[in-house]
């Protein structure tokens, strides 16, 4: 009786496939991606490192930036992995390698570029400057935190961008389709610019868009401050104000008014003529012109022309409170329940993230079966 | 910006206009006569997006055909978005989608109808009419129902008389060597089944090394994809007694292929090409010292031992196709099929790599090569393979026997000659194709 042979299966083979890849790596240069992702980085850090973790508007803009570069890492790693060596794939296949085999080494192969990357990016911006947070919400290191989520989306990206290589033909086209790719990444990434309510919706099915939230959750983006209007108010501060306040306006000012200014002001006796003192203050005499005495209603009234600057007003009102009062109510305005730092947002984040590149995996196999199929 | 929306969408959408529906039915009565007179059923004049493909084929345009039938489909599909959605964001998309896809449809149609008066050999000028809707309709029930304007060529799917006359026998199965009966191997190509390869029936006995000959887009690879089950067709494959088809997962480790091209990792080494080869189709229980030898055997029979060390790319053009074939070699395939390995070759290593091939033949392998320069390595082969082109253009045996049978056949020394014999006229040859597909049954019965 004949003995049936057996011929590597499905597992067996993603080592076979898992060593070719390794060793183009080295040989066919694909490590270029390395030193590629370090230069990206050090051009971003330099330009993130005293924004990201400070404020909001700084975190937000470096945010989108920091997506970028995942984005960009994970799509240029990928894009041309298949087509470049589609006919290789194709006589493979022919020859008894199973598509899941080769896509699932690939999963593995670009795992660990992508960890590579990531540790690069983290370590480059360390060393550029970047002051990373103390917090972290499973009480070990930021950094480790940081690191899952910047390869969670890169290696989403770059599972899109292998999916990609499975219906490109040729390097050419591959790299035709992935600047529209990486521009509708950033359009849908919701973290510039806004778009239309239909559409809107359908950002949420973009790995930017998560990668977005994920790195806003990571910098506790609600409990920073919004430093933009106050930013605004501190540039008018030698604008020049002039107009007419009455009597009553002016004393009612000084009399609720807390500032030390204001009490020193107060506190400053009225002189006679001759220069005497009547044991009179200005703090006695606004009191005297307040709103409960009918005999100062006359007075009240009379108005007086002023000419001041913003900043004076401010030294008036007391600079700190306005500031506390601005930045903490146009802060309350900008928080939202997506960014904010807890478990839930973070882990559900990476599981989309993980879920994306799950399924541009499954999409790459399903896509890759039909090689079969290509036209001579 | 609202208003011109309407405007377009009115245009587009909602101009079903009673005089529009007369014009449509008239033309598809035009049509319908047209299709037929070209050999085509009429009734697919009647089913929207297919009657493109239809009407193509009659125009000996079938590849516009295809792309006017996706752009109907395409604008069918929009218009029906356009009831869906309300929203004047989507509908300002899909009105520039459908601009886009007419104007498309439009610069397509210009090449359909250059094409059907060219088969209905009329006037230039008739394509103005042929343009729009209205005045389509004109030319259309003219050429439909006029005995003065007939097709020159016909797109019938109607099979030719070598139908009728030839023989379906199927070739006796062996416990051993190679048996093809293959009754067709066809693609559906839109609307309509197209057969690339139709009754080729023959049994080829281990040891031999045989030279698949036929001129260019005959279905020479599409005959030997067909044979070790890479593309299957309406066949039964029988090779030492395994039916190839039935149990294709194991079967394809018997079968190597080796393709016209070198496709090969360009930055690997000959020895881990060769490795990963091994990994690949050797069985899974193979011992690694088995393996190395194996792969040491195999550099050896292909004289790759001192290159074992160098790049692909760094290797002459003999050797990559050396190197390819060790690929397949290295599993010790029964059937060894390679698609032009001697293409870029010099005469001399052209022979050695043949030598090489029925040496590999000689151990009990079946050897089939297809090669366009047979005559410099024909004291190599045993068997010919001819396969021609019939009137339909389908993919007929010709010839099947020994070399010096076919000489005899085909009344002619060299092998280059019987393809000049059977190509067309039009590609400069005797146009004989089907005089020989209609005689080798006869031949075959009587020998």
């Amino acid at each position: 009786m004949q003995v049936e042979k057996r011929y590597r299966g499905r597992i067996s083979q993603i080592p076979v496939c898992l060593g070719k890849m390794l060793r183009m790596f080295f040989y066919q240069n694909d490590w270029k991606v390395l030193p590629l992702s370090a230069a990206v980085a050090g051009l971003v850090g330099i330009v993130i490192r005293h924004r990201i973790f400070i404020n909001m508007e700084g975190t937000l803009m470096s945010g989108l930036a920091v997506t970028s570069v995942c984005l960009w890492n994970g799509c240029f790693n990928s894009i041309q992995a298949i087509c470049r060596e589609r006919e290789i794939v194709k006589r493979e296949h022919r020859g008894g390698m199973h598509i899941t085999s080769y896509i699932m080494s690939h999963m593995i192969y670009q795992a660990l570029i992508c960890a590579m990357q990531t540790a690069i990016i983290l370590f480059v911006f360390r060393y550029i400057g970047v002051r990373f947070p103390e917090h972290s919400i499973f009480e070990r290191n930021f950094l480790i935190e940081y690191f899952i989520s910047l390869f969670l989306i890169t290696y989403a990206a770059d599972m899109m961008s292998l999916f990609i290589s499975t219906l490109c033909r040729s390097t050419t086209t591959a790299m035709t389709v992935m600047p529209v790719v990486l521009i509708l990444q950033l359009v849908f990434s919701g973290g510039m610019i806004t778009l239309p309510k239909i559409l809107d919706p359908l950002s949420d099915y973009f790995i930017s868009n998560t990668g977005f939230k994920l790195i806003a959750a990571e910098a506790d983006y609600n409990d920073l401050e919004l430093t933009t209007a106050w930013s605004a108010v501190e540039q008018i501060k030698n604008n020049e104000i002039s107009g007419t306040v009455s009597v009553g306006q002016l004393a009612d000012i000084i009399n609720n008014s807390k500032s030390a200014t204001m009490q020193s002001v107060k506190s400053v006796q009225i002189l006679g003529n001759a220069g005497e003192t009547a044991g009179l203050t200005i703090g006695d005499l606004v009191a005297e012109l307040s709103e409960d005495n009918p005999d100062a209603a006359n007075l009240r009234k009379k108005e007086i022309p002023y000419k001041t600057s913003v900043g004076d007003l401010l030294e008036i009102a007391g600079e700190s409170n306005v500031r506390s009062y601005v930045v903490k109510s146009t802060s309350r305005s900008a928080q939202r329940a997506a960014y904010d730092y807890n478990a839930g947002n973070v882990i559900g984040y990476w599981l989309k993230l993980a879920a994306y590149s799950l399924f541009f995996a499954v999409l790459a196999v399903i896509f890759l079966e039909f090689i079969d199929k290509d036209k001579r | 910006m609202d208003k011109a929306l309407q405007i377009f969408t009115d245009v587009y959408f909602n101009s079903t206009k009673p005089h529009l529906v007369v014009f449509s039915i008239l033309y598809i009565i035009g049509q319908w006569k047209m299709l037929t007179k070209s050999g085509v059923k009429g009734f697919w004049s009647l089913v929207p997006c297919a009657r493109e493909y239809q009407f193509a084929r009659c125009a000996n345009r079938e590849n516009d055909g295809r792309a006017a039938s996706v752009l109907d489909l395409c604008t069918m599909a929009c218009v029906a978005l356009s009831y869906v959605f309300k929203d004047p964001y989507i509908l300002i998309f899909i009105v520039v989608l459908v601009i886009s896809l007419d104007i498309a449809l439009f610069m397509v149609h210009i090449r359909i109808y250059g094409g059907i008066i060219d088969v209905y050999n009329a006037k230039r000028s008739w394509m103005i009419l042929w343009l729009f809707l209205p005045t389509r309709v004109i030319p259309a029930l003219v050429w439909g129902y006029s005995k003065a304007y007939q097709p020159r060529m016909k797109a019938d799917d109607i099979r030719t008389a070598l139908d009728r006359i030839l023989s379906s026998e199927n070739a006796e199965v062996m416990d051993t060597g190679l048996t093809i009966n293959l009754k067709q191997r066809a693609v559906w190509d839109f609307f309509h089944k197209k057969p690339l390869l139709q009754d080729i029936h023959m049994y080829i006995p281990q040891g031999h090394m045989v030279l698949l000959l036929g001129g260019s887009g005959v279905g020479k690879t599409t005959f030997v994809n067909a044979i070790n089950g890479y593309e299957k067709g309406d066949a039964e494959i029988i090779l030492n007694g395994r039916n190839i088809y039935k149990d294709y997962r194991h079967m394809l480790y018997e079968c190597g292929y080796v393709p016209q091209q070198e496709l090969m990792r360009s930055k690997d080494t000959v020895y881990h090409t060769l490795a990963d080869a091994a990994l690949m189709r050797l069985p899974v229980d193979t011992p690694p010292k088995v393996r190395k030898e194996r792969i040491e055997e195999v550099m050896d029979i292909l004289g790759l031992t001192p290159a074992r060390n160098t790049l692909v790319q760094r290797m002459s053009g003999g050797q990559k196709k050396r190197l390819s074939i060790a690929m397949e070699l290295i599993s010790n395939p029964s059937l060894f099929i390679l698609d032009e390995p001697d293409s870029g070759l010099d005469g001399v290593m052209a022979k050695e790599l043949m030598e090489e091939l029925r040496h590999v033949a000689d151990t009990g392998k079946i050897v089939i090569v297809i090669t366009h320069t047979p005559d410099r390595v024909i004291d190599c082969f045993d068997d010919v393979i001819v396969l021609a082109k019939d009137s339909t253009r389908t993919g007929r045996l010709a010839f099947y026997g020994s070399v010096d049978d076919a000489r005899k056949f085909f009344e002619c020394d060299k092998m280059e000659q019987i393809i000049k014999k059977i190509n067309t006229t039009a590609e400069g040859g005797e146009g004989l194709a089907d005089s020989f597909i209609e005689r080798y049954p006869e031949v075959k019965n009587a020998g």
